[in-house]
Order: C-alpha cells, then structure tokens, then sequence
C-alpha cells in the first residue's frame, strides 16, 4: 500500500493505493492522525487505486472518521470501486460515508458548510 | 478432505497470512479459480486467520492450519484449523448496522463479511480443533459457462 497526501484549501487529500489489509492498515491510520493532530478538520480518501481492503482497513476509516466527526470534521470517500466499494456495501458502511465520483465533487460539498471548516 | 488434499501450517500471527495467501493463490489459480475472484478468496482467509490470530489461544500462542483441495472445474473446498478453546465464529451476532457513524463499534465486521462472500461456510469441532469449511467461490456466486 501507498499512501499520498496533498494538502488543499479546505481539506487534505489523502491518495491510498495497493492493499489495505491486517499488516498494513495502520499505516493509513498514522497518516490521517498526523495532519489530524495538526489541524486538518476534513480528510478526502481518493481511493481510486485502492485494489483490497479488509475489515483491519475498515477499522481504521472507521476510526478516523470518528475522530474526525467528534472534532466536527469528517472522512470523504471519493472513486470507490471493485471489491473495496463491495466490502464498503455489504459492512453497511457506505452509508456512514460521504461518497463521490470525484475528488472535485467532495471538494465541492466542502465549499457549502464553510461553518464547519474553522 | 482426501490425501490429495495440500496443507500448510504455521503460527496463527499476522506475519503468517500472506505465506497462508501464497500457498492458496497457487492451488486457486491451478484449480482455475476465476481469477475476478481471487482478491475475494484473499479475504475470506485473512478475516478467518485474523480471527484466529486474535482471538484463538489468547494469551498464549497457537498455531493456525489450512488445507484445500480442487473441487470440480473453477472450485477449491478448503478448511481453516485451530486448536484453540472450542469458539464457532458464525454465531457471532452481526454488527447493529442502525447505529450512526459516532457509535458503530469498530470490530465485528470480519466474521460478517466472511458470511457474506462464502454462504455455505460451515463450523464443526473435531477432536482438539475448530474447523472451518467452505467452497470457493460459493456456491452460485458466478454462472457456469453457457449460462
């Protein structure tokens, strides 16, 4: 797994690709919580290169997003596809998530709650 | 499972799955497993061996074993061995999916999926050892050809 992650006016895009599986997924966790504890209020996951993710995986976007929520922020999901979007489906969690097409989109939705941007 | 059957045994760790996905991979693809499915098969054995990794011999160390055998054209049966206390992980409740994003619990979604990709996965004890057994893909998971 590689994990990206570019810094942008309203959010941190945080690019994940490869595997995310028991070996590695705290990796992702660690990314996220590093621009977290440095002040990033919303994260966009770009999973467009994401091929496999298993329920450790899924433990951290949940983690991260809860983290984020409590702290009035939140986790976008943008190019959610294969068998990532399926385990996304079937653990019911794509409901918990924004999700989009793009990153643009999901930056978009961020350009209407400026209240919960800081 | 019959003598033709191939078995690996390792520790049951985290460090262990990969070497565990190798040695499937290889009997899947010369069995001639849809290759769209593989991925799917990678997960159903690291949710199971993760499980028992975490939870079989806590606090000790234990080991993990998994066999399988082709099964028909496309198809492998395979079973997932512990020799942990007695534990039968489909009657693990599912997660309560009406809760929102602050209270979800954070676990409980490995055995969920496992249910959801493999239908007819079944557990017994046998002797000292929890078994699992499966066939992959599932039955009526993909159509036969011509269909």
């Amino acid at each position: 797994m590689t994990i990206e992650t570019e810094e942008l006016e309203k959010a941190v895009l945080v690019k994940v690709r490869g595997r995310m599986d028991a070996e590695n997924a705290h990796e992702f966790e660690q990314a996220c919580e590093q621009w977290i504890t440095s002040g990033a209020k919303h994260l966009i996951a770009d999973l467009e290169g994401l091929q496999y993710v298993s329920s450790m995986g899924l433990r951290s976007f949940l983690s991260v997003a809860q983290r984020l929520q409590s702290n009035s922020g939140s986790l976008i999901l943008c190019r959610l596809n294969g068998l990532p979007r399926q385990v996304f489906e079937l653990t019911r969690l794509i409901g918990l998530f924004p999700v989009f097409d793009t990153s643009q989109q999901a930056l978009a939705t961020l350009s209407w709650i400026p209240l919960l941007d800081g | 499972m019959d003598s033709a059957a191939r078995r690996l045994t390792l520790p049951a760790s985290v460090e262990s799955v990969a070497m565990f996905r190798d040695f499937v991979r290889s009997g899947a693809v010369a069995a001639e497993v849809p290759v769209e499915e593989l991925e799917k098969l990678d997960l159903v054995l690291e949710e199971i061996l993760m499980n028992i990794a975490r939870y079989a011999y806590v606090p000790e160390a234990g080991k993990a074993e998994v066999a399988f055998a082709p099964d028909g054209p496309g198809k492998l049966y395979l079973e997932i061995s512990d020799w942990g206390n007695a534990f039968n992980p489909l009657d693990v409740e599912p997660p309560d999916f009406s809760r929102g994003l602050a209270e979800r619990p954070i676990g409980g979604l490995g055995v969920f999926l496992v249910r959801s990709l493999v239908s007819s996965i079944a557990y017994r004890r046998e002797a000292d050892r929890n078994v699992l057994s499966f066939w992959f893909p599932a039955p009526g998971s993909f159509p036969k050809a011509g269909e």
